[in-house]
């Protein structure tokens, strides 16, 4: 049949296309000595290199402006600037002439810049050395003849499958969304970016391959079996056949699922569900509102500031927000404040940390940086004027977290209306409830707080402190752990009792069974991956909430996740078919 | 050769995109144009060198040109830092 490799699921569906490897890392360099009769063809060697190195920068402009917009693209005028920079290009000649191979010549006078740039003790510079490795990455690899990992060198036919050892959020503004028909990584896992990512552009993608980088070609024929988290390498014809059959079972599956567009969410027994979409780029957003999520349960802001040269002005975060607002005319959009370590911001040059996940980020940066904070919220009050904005708080662990915001929306407001610019001040706040610390009080919130969200992702990795992005430990990362259902149910039940909303927006709601268990455990509020909406729309649709409630209380009280999941299963396939059921848990 | 003292006013200062931008506006002149800050002075018509000069918000700076075409080149090097690199 071919080779099969095994990972995890990221993004459902099968594809067969052509493996493209993508590796961005510096190659490595052989010393090469040559004759002073040959400087004057490496010069030129060198030069041909610069050449083509600009070439592929301007077609890289081109496609990061129309995938991404104009203020990314513009990273790419300062790369060509720096190849055409004679104080770089002027120290490569001169190793040359010193008869060192121009590969050679490169990679020192990189370095030396490089070096320049990381002593610096002014941020700003330190920045730059990240700039300038990948100028040496693109321009060595034509100098040593490698092929072109670029992530936008496919053309629109291509049907490329992206074969790639991690997507960075910074490569992912550069990808062209229309060439790339699935993505296959070595690491990651369900809940890294990657996935999450694909999840919402609805490409096929499997995460956690280990090694596909190297057993993989670039050009090879490739199926990516994304439903079953397989990649089948050199497929024979009949292989290829048999899985052309099951897309197209899937496609009806799927078609079937397209109708639920237009379709309530209402259980078997009446009971009305609000199904809201996660939103991670402004860009896709039009599909989304068309998919029939009634608003937005949580809109990202990372990728305002994430692989980012410069912070994003008030005025530009305003369009982005107004941009989601005006697809959910009249529908609440959730958007949450930045979830970000400081290290990934694009100024101040903030320290790598060790143990990132428990460290200096979310909510805790951001109200050690009030100046950069307050420029996103000042953007959110005004952006509230043209839709109705709710503001969530990241990685909240105490309500003096949710006072100071307050106290810091209240100058924001009050600067606004110094300017006499158009805004609102009683812009709705609420917390993701992602820490034991917050789901263990959430009563305590009530007098700070106008809603709840579980983000369950960070609620599972922190309370069975499991990381979510170690491949190591997929099989350990189980949101379905007594630990875990325990803490949402004394949220639900809590929050219910001070009465405020308590929604869920992590990827445990975009789950069939998982989704099963929180109406049990009684959600009424769910937002999901675009992907999701059918699905859990048409789950919503076949389930009475009195089994749910009886299966989650099971679940509850069972010793292990695999136990718990195996009761959920049961009921499911009791109130949907087997066959139903099976189908709604491949495709999620 | 003439001179001017100019103050970055875009808040974050001269990163990459703005160096960039200075280069390309410095490569439309002949003169040999300057730009100094404390004791480092880089050539205008350099990325590396005016990125080395990692001037922040409000540091001055000192341009300098000489040649042909030098006040018009001042002039359109302190009007575009003037304008803080189109950043709000």
């Amino acid at each position: 049949m071919g080779t099969p490799l095994h990972g995890v699921s990221a993004s459902p569906g099968i594809v067969v296309g052509t493996a493209q490897i993508l590796r961005w890392e510096v190659p490595e360099v052989p010393v090469r000595v040559i004759p002073d009769e040959a400087v004057p063809a490496e010069l030129a060697r060198l030069h041909t290199a610069i050449g083509a190195a600009v070439d592929r920068l301007q077609q890289c402009k081109a496609r990061a402006q129309q995938n991404a917009g104009p203020a990314e693209a513009a990273i790419f005028d300062v790369q060509v600037a720096v190849l055409g920079d004679e104080a770089l290009t002027g120290g490569i000649e001169a190793l040359i002439r010193q008869n060192l191979g121009a590969e050679k010549a490169v990679e020192l006078v990189f370095l030396e810049w490089r070096e320049r740039f990381t002593r610096s003790t002014n941020p700003l510079m330190r920045e730059r050395a990240g700039d300038l490795v990948d100028i040496e990455i693109r321009l060595l690899s034509i100098l040593l003849g490698l092929p072109d990992g670029d992530p936008i060198a496919a053309g629109p036919d291509a049907e490329t499958i992206l074969v790639t050892h991690d997507l960075t959020p910074s490569l992912t503004v550069q990808l062209d969304r229309t060439s790339i028909r699935g993505i296959a990584t070595d690491a990651g896992t369900r809940t890294s970016h990657v996935a999450i990512l694909a999840r919402s552009l609805g490409i096929p993608a499997v995460v956690g391959l280990i090694d596909a980088t190297s057993r993989v070609q670039t050009g090879d024929r490739v199926i990516l079996d994304a439903t079953n988290g397989e990649l089948v390498l050199r497929p024979t014809a009949a292989t290829l056949a048999r899985f052309a059959e099951r897309a197209q079972e899937e496609a009806a599956v799927r078609s079937e699922l397209a109708s639920m567009t237009t379709a309530e969410a209402v259980t078997a027994d009446g009971v009305r569900i609000t199904l809201r979409a996660n939103v991670d780029l402004p860009d896709g957003v039009e599909r989304l509102a068309a998919s029939g999520a009634e608003g937005v349960g949580l809109m990202r802001t990372e990728f305002l500031v994430v692989g980012r040269t410069a912070m994003p002005s008030e005025d530009e975060q305003v369009e982005a927000y107004r941009a989601v607002l005006e697809a959910f005319p009249g529908q609440p959009v959730v958007i949450r404040t930045y979830d970000v370590g400081g290290d990934k911001l694009p100024v101040g040059g903030f320290p790598h940390e060790p143990n990132p996940f428990l460290g200096w980020r979310a909510i805790r940066m951001c109200l050690d940086e009030p100046a950069l904070f307050s420029v996103q919220l000042r953007a959110l009050l005004r952006a509230a004027v043209h839709g109705d904005v709710r503001i969530m708080l990241p990685l909240v662990v105490g309500v003096d977290e949710v006072r100071q915001t307050r106290y810091l929306l209240r100058e924001a407001a009050a600067e606004l209306a110094r300017r006499g610019v158009a805004h609102r001040a009683d812009v709705p706040v609420g917390i993701m409830v992602e820490t034991p610390a917050a789901a263990l009080t959430t009563a305590r919130f009530a007098e700070a707080v106008d809603f709840f969200s579980v983000g369950t992702n960070d609620l599972v990795q922190y309370t069975l402190a499991v990381d979510r992005g170690n491949a190591a430990l997929v099989t350990r990362f189980t949101p379905l752990h007594p630990a875990v259902l325990r803490l949402i149910d004394g949220t639900v039940r809590d929050a219910a009792a001070v009465g405020r909303e308590c929604s869920v927006c992590g990827e445990m709601a975009s789950q069939p069974l998982m989704a099963y268990a929180l109406l049990g455990l009684g959600v009424r509020t769910l937002s999901v991956s675009a992907a999701a909406i059918p699905v859990i729309k048409r789950l919503i649709r076949g389930v009475r909430l009195g089994a749910a409630s009886a299966a989650a209380q099971a679940a509850l009280v069972a010793p292990t996740a695999h136990e718990a999941e195996r009761g959920l299963r049961q009921s499911l396939s009791e109130a949907l078919g087997a066959g139903v059921t099976d189908g709604l848990l491949g495709l999620s | 050769m003439i001179e001017r003292m100019v103050e970055v006013q875009n808040a974050h200062g001269i990163h990459a995109r703005p160096a960039a931008q200075i280069v390309k506006v410095a490569a439309r002149f002949s003169s040999q144009i300057t730009l100094a800050r404390d004791a480092l002075e880089v050539n205008a018509k350099s990325i590396m060198g005016v990125m080395m000069l990692a001037a922040e918000c409000g540091a001055q700076l000192r341009i300098r040109a000489d040649g042909p075409d030098a006040s018009d080149a001042i002039e359109a090097i302190a009007a575009l830092i003037a304008s803080r690199f189109g950043e709000s």
